[in-house]
C-alpha cells in the first residue's frame, strides 16, 4: 500500500463522509427535538433522488440549480408525514413510533416503484463533472461540491438553530416539552417545523447525491443503515456531533476498505460503533 | 395487568382453558383435513414465526430491550445444526440443542456490552451485531461463505434423520416448538423473574434501586430470547434444507419478527401468536395475488397497514382484545 | 360439511388460494413460472415474463411465419391443439419463498412443468421441490454451475454457466494474444458477495491459473455498497493487464462512476454480464460505458447471421408490458428461447404426463437455426445441461453492444486497449 493510495483514500473517504453527515443530520435533529427515529428516513433521502432526477429529465434543470425545489419538495413531505402519521404515535410507546415509520418506509419505496418502475437512473451531463489532480490526488468536482454543499448546510443548520428566534423555540422544546409550552411556544408547530427542517436537510443531500450517484426506488436503505449509526455514533440530537461521525464512518470505511478487505469494511464501521458506545454509551457529542 | 390475575370470577378461566383445549385440538387435527402441502406450509410458517416473535417478546415485551438482531440467533440455530450434519452426521435434534447452546453463549457475549445501551442506541447497536455477524457468515468459506449450505437429503424417513416427506411431521414439530415457546413465556410470565423484566421494562432506574439485578437478568432474558430464537433457526434449515447468509441472517427478518410481535402486541402471551397468524396469510395472499403484477402493489398494501395499525392500536391487536373484555366485563 | 371445513379453512389462513383442484383440462397446458417480480431486480424478472408470455402468444394464436417451432400452428398440435396458460407467481429473490411456491404450483395450481427463477439461490430449492415430486423443471438463466452438477433427474438448464462464459473469456485473452501480438500477465478479479459473484471468482481464479496467468489481485464487496473508492484505490496500486469484474447493475454503476473519478484505466475490462448488460446500463452510462466488454449469451448485433433475432426484438419492444419499447436484451431473449423449448418438448411428449415430458426434454434437439441464441443448437447432457451453448463477448462501442468474440461470428473488431479517461472526449 503506498502513501499515494492511503491519501487517495483519505481524500475519498473526507469527501463521501460529509455527505453521510448531512444525510444524518435531519435524522439527528428530528430525534433531538422529539426522540423519533425515523426509520423511513432512506426512503426519504430516495424521494429527493428521484425529486432530482425527475426536475432534470422533464425540466433539463440541473441537480444544483434544482437544489432549493428539492428541499422544499423535501420539507413539505417532513411536513406532511408529521400531521399525517407521526402526530398521532407521539404519545406511543417506542415501539409503535418504530413500526410507524417502518411501515412508511414500506410504503414509499413500493410507491416507488410502483410509479417510477425499477430502473436504474443516473443525471447525464451534469453542470459539474470532471476531476481536478492534486500532485497524483484526484478530487472529482462532483463529490467536492457535494461535500462544500453539505458543509455549507451544517453551517445554515448550525446557525439557524443557535441564532434564529424560531430555532432557539426548536430547541427549547427540545428540551422541555412542557416548559416551551407555558413559554408560548407552539410545540406542535415546532414539532412539524422540525419534521420539515430534517426532510429539507435529507433533500439537499439527495440533491447534492444526485449529481453522482445513481436513482433506484431501494436507493435509500443503503444509505440509510449509515445514517442510523452516524447519528447514533454522534450522538442522538447532537447535530456537529453528526458531522463529525459523518467523517469518521466516511474514513473508516475507505481505510477498512484498503487495510483490511473491501469485503469487510462495513464490519469495521460497525465495530468501531460498538467501540465507541461502549466506552460513550450516548455516542460521542450526545446528552442523555 | 394481566387481568387473570385480578381474581375474576373462576368461571371465565376455565372458559379459557376450555377454549384453549379446544383450539388445540382443532390444531392437532388440521393436516388430518388439510392433506394438501401448500395450506399446512402456511400453518407451519405460522408456527415458526409466532415461535420465533415469542421468543423474541421475552426480551423485548417483557424486559423492554427491542433488538433488531435477532436473526444473528436464528442463523446461529440453523448453521450450528447444518455444520454439525455435515461434518459429524450428528443428528438434527443434537444439533438444535447445541445452536441452542452456543446462541445463548453467543447472547452473553453480545448482551454483555450491548446491554448497557439504552433505548434507540440499543435497538441500533443489535443492528450493527446483526449485520457483521452477517459479513462474517458470507466471508467465511468453511461454512459455505455466500453460496451457502445445503443439507444432505436424506429419506430414510428416520425421526433421528429430521426430515420427512410428509409436511405433516413438520407441521406437528413447529407446533411443538410454539407449544414450548409460549410455555416458556408462561412460566417466565408468573415467576419473580418475569416481574422484575417488568419492572426493568418500565422503569431501569427505579428497578436497580429497589435492588433488582438489572443487568443480570437482562443477560438472563436475552440467553431465553437467544436460546428458543436458535431453535426455530435450526427447524428452519431442516424444513428448506438450504441456508445462506441471505436468507438465514437478514436485516428484513429481524424486522420481520418484531413487526409480528409488534402487530399482536408486545409483553402479551398471545399477542405474537395473533400476529403471525395475521401477518403470515396477510403476506401470502398479497403476494400470490398481486405480486405477480412486479408492481410492488402487495408491499404498498402492506406497508400502509401497519402505518395504520400503528396509529389506531399502537398496543397491538391484543390491546384491543383487551379493551373489549374489559369493557364488557 | 364439506362445505364448512372449506369456509374454515378460508378462514384460517385469510385469502389464500386453494381454488378446488380444477379436473384436468385436456385442453390447456398449464406452466408455473416464478422470477423475482419485487426488490431491486425486479425489472430483470418483469422482462422475463414478458419474453415469456411473447412465447405463449406466438405458440397459442400460430399463424407466425417465423422459423420457430410450434410457431405455426395455434396450440400444442401434438395435444390436439392444447394452448398453454401461465401461473406466474413472484418469489421474491427468497429461497424459501421459491421452495414455497414451488410446491404450491405443483400440488394445488397442477402445473405440468415449472420453469424460472433467475437467482440460483432459488432454482436451488424450486427445483429441489420438483426433484420430489417428480415434475420436469427447465431453468434458462442461473448461471450457477453447481446447479447441473446434483445429478437430478428432473432438471434442465438451456442457457451456459459461468464456466462456459468464463472459459470464453480465457479464450478470448489467449486468441487476443496471438492475433494481435499484445502480451497479457495479470488479472485482477473484483466481484460481489452473493452466490452470483462467488461463483464467478472462483471459476476465474482456477482458469486463470490453467491458462497460466497471474492474479494478482481478487476481492469481494458488499454487493449493496455506497462507494468503491477504496476498492478502486487497491486495483490501482495492483494494476493488472485486464481487470475482471462481477457485478450487478447498482454496483456496475458506482464502479464506473468511481473508476472516472480516480482515473482507473485498467488495458481490458471484461465483465460477467449481470449488471454490465442491464438494460438501463448503457442508455444511462452512455460513453462512460465505451469500451467494457462483456461476456453474454445473446447479441442484437448478430441479426444477419440470425435472421429471427430482429422480428422477435421488434414483437418484444411492442408488448404492451414493456411501455418503453426497450430491445430484448441477454436474460429475457434466454427466457424466450427456454420456453419454447420446454413447449416443443410438451408438444412432442403428446401428453402431460410428467415422465414423458422428461423423456421429451432429454431427447430434445433442437438446431440452431430455429434459436434467436449464437448456440449450434439445443441438446441436453445427462446431467441436464445443453450442451449446444456458447457464450459470445461483446464490448460497447459507439454506444452500443458489438460482438466481438469468437472472431467468427464477431461483427466488429476489438478495441484494445481501453481509452485512458483522460483521452475520451
Amino acid at each position: 500500500m503506498t502513501a499515494e493510495v492511503l491519501l487517495q483514500g483519505i481524500v475519498s473517504g473526507l469527501l463521501m463522509g460529509f455527505v453521510y453527515a448531512l444525510i444524518a443530520a435531519g435524522l439527528s435533529l428530528i430525534f433531538g427535538l422529539m426522540e423519533i427515529v425515523n426509520f423511513a428516513h432512506g426512503e426519504f433521502l430516495m424521494l429527493a433522488m428521484f425529486s432530482t432526477y425527475w426536475a432534470w429529465a422533464l425540466w433539463r434543470l440541473d441537480p444544483v440549480v434544482s437544489l432549493p425545489l428539492t428541499a422544499a419538495a423535501l420539507f413539505l413531505l417532513g411536513f406532511a408525514t408529521y400531521h399525517g402519521l407521526i402526530r398521532w404515535v407521539l404519545g406511543a410507546p417506542m415501539l409503535a413510533q418504530i413500526f410507524a415509520t417502518f411501515g412508511l418506509a414500506i410504503f414509499l419505496r413500493s410507491a416507488a416503484q410502483a410509479i417510477w418502475g425499477v430502473d436504474f437512473h443516473l443525471v447525464k451531463d451534469p453542470l459539474v463533472q470532471g476531476r481536478i489532480s492534486l500532485g497524483g490526488i484526484f478530487i472529482g468536482l462532483p463529490q467536492l461540491v457535494a461535500s462544500v454543499g453539505a458543509l455549507l448546510a451544517f453551517v445554515f443548520l448550525n446557525w439557524f438553530i443557535s441564532r434564529t428566534e424560531t430555532g432557539l423555540a426548536l430547541q427549547a422544546t427540545a428540551q422541555d416539552r412542557q416548559a416551551a409550552s407555558l413559554m408560548g411556544i407552539n410545540t406542535e408547530r415546532m414539532f412539524a417545523l422540525g419534521w420539515g427542517i430534517g426532510a429539507a436537510c435529507v433533500g439537499v443531500a439527495g440533491a447534492l447525491l444526485t449529481i453522482f450517484f445513481y436513482v433506484f426506488p431501494d436507493v435509500g436503505s443503503t444509505f440509510a443503515l449509515l445514517a442510523y449509526v452516524t447519528v447514533a455514533l454522534g450522538g442522538f440530537g447532537n447535530v456537529p456531533g453528526t458531522l463529525v461521525a459523518g467523517v469518521v464512518v466516511g474514513l473508516i470505511e475507505v481505510l477498512g476498505g484498503l487495510l483490511i478487505a473491501p469485503a469487510l469494511k462495513y464490519v469495521a464501521v460497525f465495530v468501531l460503533y460498538l467501540l465507541v458506545v461502549l466506552w460513550r454509551p450516548q455516542g460521542l457529542f450526545g446528552r442523555f | 395487568m394481566d387481568s387473570s390475575t385480578v381474581g375474576h370470577a373462576k368461571w371465565p378461566r376455565r372458559l379459557t382453558f376450555t377454549a384453549g383445549l379446544v383450539a388445540l385440538a382443532l390444531l392437532l387435527a388440521f393436516p388430518l383435513v388439510f392433506t394438501l402441502p401448500y395450506p399446512r406450509d402456511v400453518m407451519i410458517r405460522i408456527f415458526l414465526y409466532a415461535m420465533l416473535a415469542t421468543a423474541w417478546n421475552v426480551l423485548a415485551g417483557y424486559c423492554g430491550q427491542i433488538s433488531l438482531g435477532h436473526a444473528v440467533f436464528f442463523g446461529t440455530g440453523a448453521y450450528t445444526s447444518t455444520v454439525l450434519v455435515k461434518t459429524l452426521g450428528l443428528t438434527p435434534w443434537a444439533g438444535m440443542l447445541a445452536g441452542a447452546a452456543l446462541a445463548v453463549a453467543l447472547s452473553q457475549v453480545i448482551g454483555y456490552p450491548v446491554l448497557r445501551l439504552r433505548g434507540h442506541y440499543f435497538a441500533i447497536a443489535t443492528i450493527a451485531v446483526g449485520e457483521i455477524v452477517q459479513t462474517l457468515m458470507i466471508n467465511w468459506d468453511w461454512v459455505g461463505g455466500a453460496r451457502g449450505l445445503f443439507i444432505p437429503i436424506d429419506r430414510t424417513g428416520s425421526l433421528l434423520a429430521f426430515q420427512f416427506r410428509d409436511k405433516q411431521v413438520y407441521y406437528y414439530i413447529a407446533l411443538g416448538l410454539l407449544l414450548l415457546a409460549l410455555w416458556v413465556t408462561r412460566r417466565i410470565e408468573r415467576s419473580r423473574t418475569g416481574y422484575y423484566f417488568r419492572a426493568i421494562r418500565e422503569d431501569q432506574d427505579a428497578a436497580a434501586s429497589l435492588g433488582i439485578p438489572v443487568a443480570r437478568y437482562k443477560q438472563r432474558a436475552m440467553a431465553v430470547s437467544a436460546a428458543l430464537t436458535a431453535l426455530g433457526g435450526t427447524f428452519y434449515a431442516q424444513y428448506i434444507l438450504f441456508i445462506d447468509p441471505e436468507s438465514v441472517l437478514p436485516l428484513s427478518l429481524s424486522i420481520l419478527i418484531c413487526l409480528i410481535a409488534v402487530l399482536g402486541g408486545v409483553g402479551t402471551l398471545w399477542g405474537p401468536l395473533i400476529g403471525a397468524a395475521i401477518l403470515v396469510p396477510l403476506g401470502e395472499a398479497t403476494r400470490i395475488y398481486l405480486g405477480g403484477t412486479g408492481k410492488a402493489i402487495d408491499l404498498l398494501i402492506y406497508g400502509f397497514l401497519i402505518m395504520v395499525i400503528s396509529v389506531i392500536q399502537p398496543g397491538g391487536i391484543m390491546a384491543l382484545a383487551q379493551r373489549g373484555r374489559r369493557r364488557t366485563g | 360439511m364439506r362445505r364448512a371445513i372449506g369456509l374454515l379453512s378460508l378462514a384460517l389462513v385469510a385469502l389464500s388460494p386453494w381454488a378446488p383442484a380444477q379436473a384436468q383440462a385436456p385442453k390447456e397446458v398449464v406452466i408455473g413460472i416464478l422470477y423475482p417480480l419485487s426488490g431491486p431486480v425486479a425489472q430483470v424478472g418483469i422482462d422475463s415474463v414478458n419474453a415469456v408470455k411473447m412465447a405463449v402468444e406466438i405458440i397459442n394464436n400460430g399463424g407466425s411465419t417465423l422459423n420457430l417451432p410450434l410457431g405455426k400452428t395455434a396450440g400444442l398440435p401434438g395435444l390436439g391443439g392444447a394452448k398453454i396458460r401461465l401461473v406466474i407467481v413472484d418469489h421474491q429473490g427468497k429461497p424459501d419463498v421459491g421452495q414455497a411456491e414451488a410446491e404450491r404450483l405443483i400440488t394445488q395450481e397442477k402445473v405440468h412443468a415449472l420453469y424460472g427463477a433467475y437467482f440460483s439461490s432459488v432454482t436451488a430449492t424450486a427445483s429441489q421441490v420438483a426433484e420430489r415430486y417428480g415434475m420436469p423443471y427447465l431453468n434458462a438463466e442461473s448461471s450457477s454451475p453447481g446447479l447441473t452438477e446434483r445429478g437430478f433427474k428432473w432438471f434442465f438448464r438451456t442457457s451456459p454457466h459461468d464456466g462456459h462464459f468464463s472459459v470464453a473469456m480465457f479464450d478470448f485473452m489467449k486468441d487476443l494474444e496471438k492475433r494481435r501480438g499484445v502480451k497479457i500477465k495479470t488479472l485482477g478479479i473484483m466481484h460481489e458477495d452473493t452466490l452470483f459473484g462467488v461463483d464467478s471468482a472462483k471459476v476465474q481464479e482456477e482458469l486463470a491459473k490453467k491458462y497460466g496467468y497471474e492474479v494478482v489481485i481478487k476481492m469481494a464487496y458488499r454487493a449493496k455498497t455506497t462507494s468503491l473508492d477504496a476498492e478502486v484505490g487497491k486495483l490501482k496500486a495492483a494494476n493488472p493487464d485486464v481487470f475482471l469484474p462481477t457485478s450487478y447493475t447498482s454496483d456496475a454503476f458506482i464502479f464506473v462512476k468511481t473508476a472516472k473519478n480516480l482515473d482507473y484505466n485498467p488495458k481490458m475490462l471484461m465483465a460477467q454480464n449481470a449488471g454490465w448488460t442491464d438494460p438501463s446500463f448503457l442508455t444511462e452510462m452512455g460513453k462512460d460505458a465505451e469500451g467494457h466488454i462483456t461476456r453474454a449469451p445473446f447479441a442484437l448485433d448478430m441479426a444477419d447471421k440470425k435472421p429471427m433475432i430482429k422480428p422477435i426484438n421488434e414483437l418484444f419492444k411492442k408488448l404492451k408490458d414493456n411501455p418503453g419499447g426497450r430491445d430484448i436484451s441477454d436474460v429475457p431473449a434466454r427466457a424466450f428461447t427456454g420456453f419454447i423449448v420446454l413447449a416443443d418438448a410438451i408438444n412432442r411428449a403428446k401428453s402431460v404426463n410428467p415422465e414423458e415430458i422428461r423423456k421429451a426434454l432429454a431427447a430434445t434437439n433442437m438446431p440452431p437455426e430455429q434459436l434467436i441464441m449464437p448456440w449450434s443448437g439445443v441438446k441436453f447432457d445427462e446431467k441436464g445441461q445443453n450442451t449446444g451453448v456458447r457464450a459470445i463477448l461483446q464490448q460497447v462501442q459507439k454506444g452500443k453492444y458489438a460482438t466481438i468474440y469468437p472472431f467468427e461470428l464477431a461483427a466488429a473488431d476489438v478495441v484494445y486497449p481501453l481509452t485512458p479517461w483522460k483521452d475520451r472526449k
